[in-house]
């Protein structure tokens, strides 16, 4: 740009500035153009000031538009409005299926989802995805608007992942070490902050996770037995007890458990006064925790021979059902008078329902190691009349097709199932999570890194 | 004409500059310019010089006199005055500071 063109647009810009600011110093501004030597940045500076000149409230041109308008003729708009904007939405809300909704969620990254959690309010949900469980990645995520959930961050933590019942704290396996808990602090979720990391007392590979229902304890549950921390505090977490449950009958060198463990198989009674936890290959240990620091196991519970995969306690706390891998659902009574003792049992799940158009059940091939057996979740509705068993299956070994299945029990107040319901699904997962409530359904995909929801009638 | 640190902001910042200028008398637009770039090596645009100036004018820091011809001088208010000694006072705060740290590193 020569000087004389420099200046010819510096005088031109001059004259874009409000007429009040050129009134006052548009003829100071051009006597100093006279004598100065304009180049580009010239131009540019005096552009600049035009423009932040007419934001600037003193100088900014005022329109006035008045309104011309009749009151009647704005009633004919507005009416005009509603039935541009309403009339579609009145055609196209029915055609939504009321049955059973999903969404979607682009995969934060890569690989099978690992881990699922809601937050007790149902506003955010922690999953974690790709690698090894301790090498993976968690991404939480903004439920609030459902149809349109929102990523918030990524963070280094791998499955199992839980959040605290206040959404304050989320604990994941410790990126890089096998049994090690990482605290993230998620106060503000587009930055988690890690608080602390627990690994006293914990060896082997982490299994399971669970925060009491007033979020001062954390349960911890590795190969080597489970573990209770203080985390009032979660920067400064205390180690309370260790309990040395039958461990589980896994491969420490390989996946630490079979799809479908996740942190369900670790939970707390409703008043937290009780943890019930997975053990062996066919039993479920119930602790006394109401005093954390001297907790002591309550009782053994015996299942069909088969490992446990999903527990969930009734809301009153008096009822534990449990989901075993073969599919048989089963339902203690934990509570009241006398010892736990089963008082249900629904054997063989995986056979009992009948697909749509006559298609064949066939159970996945569990046989002796159950790394391709089917996954589950497990959940009563907060009036406690109703157990909800999801079941995510194989098709057929080694497809990872899976046809899916939501089975509702209706249930008494002593613990008696009846009246079944079946609903459908037909994707590709096998990592359903149910949140707090019952109503909604997340599965995490085989590959891909997708979290699927589905918000059950 | 343009120093390495102009992006630094507080210290190029151009009120700043404006009222080192006019604490030692009147000056005009174009003086103002020629004097800036003459003691700090900034090279202040006329868009930049009379977007300040028009600032500092609302705030009553400057004012403006008699306008001879064309040229119109500005001479510092005594609110001016305060608000330059209080700028002074904490550049020479970190000043101080960033000696000490630089002769102590």
């Amino acid at each position: 740009m020569t000087p004389a063109l420099a200046d010819r647009l510096s005088r031109a810009v001059v004259g874009c500035y409000p007429p009040r600011w050129k009134q006052r110093y548009a003829a100071e501004l051009l006597d100093v153009l006279d004598q100065h030597r304009a180049g580009p940045r010239t131009v540019l500076s005096l552009a600049g000031g035009a423009l932040s000149t007419h934001l600037d409230p003193d100088y900014r041109m005022q329109i006035r538009l008045k309104p011309h308008l009749s009151r009647d003729a704005k009633l004919y708009i507005a009416i005009f409005a509603a039935i541009i904007v309403g009339v579609p939405a009145l055609v196209i809300l029915p055609m939504i299926p009321r049955a059973i909704r999903e969404s979607r969620w682009e995969p934060s990254s890569s690989g099978s989802v690992g881990a699922i959690a809601f937050s007790r309010d149902q506003r955010i949900m922690v999953s974690a995805t790709g690698g090894p469980p301790w090498e993976a990645t968690s991404t939480l995520w903004d439920l609030t608007g459902q149809a349109r959930p929102r990523r918030l961050s990524v963070f280094e933590g791998g499955s199992p992942a839980t959040i605290s019942p206040d959404g304050a704290t989320v604990a994941t396996n410790a990126f890089g070490g096998r049994a090690q808990v990482a605290l993230w602090n998620v106060t503000r979720p587009r930055h988690p902050a890690r608080l602390a990391v627990l690994s006293a007392g914990l060896s082997g590979a982490l299994w399971g996770e669970a925060f009491s229902p007033d979020g001062r304890i954390l349960a911890t549950a590795s190969t080597s037995g489970l573990v209770l921390w203080n985390v009032a505090d979660p920067a400064r977490p205390r180690l309370l007890r260790r309990l040395a449950a039958a461990p589980l009958p896994l491969d420490n060198s390989g996946p630490p458990v079979p799809f479908g463990v996740t942190q369900g198989d670790l939970v707390f009674s409703p008043d937290g006064r009780m943890l019930a936890s997975v053990s062996g290959r066919d039993q479920v240990t119930v602790w006394d925790v109401a005093r954390p620091a001297r907790a002591a196991r309550l009782a053994t519970l015996a299942g069909p021979h088969d490992y446990f995969a999903a527990l969930t306690f009734s809301p009153r706390g008096n009822l534990l059902a449990g989901v075993t891998y073969h599919g048989s659902v089963l339902v203690f009574r934990v509570a009241g008078p006398g010892r736990p003792a089963r008082v249900s049992i629904r054997p063989g799940l995986l056979a009992s329902a009948r697909f749509p158009g006559g298609g064949s059940t066939q159970a996945g091939p569990c046989g002796g190691d159950c790394s391709f057996a089917a996954a589950y979740a497990a959940g009563f509705t907060p009036d406690g009349r109703a157990l909800t068993v999801v079941v995510d299956r194989p098709e057929a070994w080694p497809s990872t097709a899976a046809r899916d299945t939501v089975f509702t029990w209706q249930v008494t107040g002593s613990g008696d199932l009846s009246d079944v319901t079946t609903m459908f699904r037909d994707v590709n997962d096998a990592q359903p999570v149910l949140a707090p409530g019952g109503r909604i359904l997340a599965d995490g995909s085989l590959t891909g890194g997708e979290v699927h929801l589905w918000t059950l009638p | 004409m343009h120093g390495k640190f102009d992006g630094l902001g507080r210290f190029a910042d151009p009120s700043l500059l404006i009222l080192t200028s006019l604490s030692d008398g009147p000056k005009h637009g174009y003086a103002i310019m020629t004097d800036i770039a003459a003691f700090s090596g900034v090279g202040m645009e006329p868009g930049t010089l009379y977007g300040a100036l028009s600032r500092l004018e609302r705030r009553g820091w400057i004012r403006p006199l008699a306008a001879g011809e064309r040229r119109r001088p500005y001479e510092i208010t005594a609110a001016g005055q305060e608000v330059l000694a209080e700028q002074l006072r904490s550049m020479q705060q970190v000043v101080r500071v960033a000696r000490q740290r630089t002769a102590t590193a």
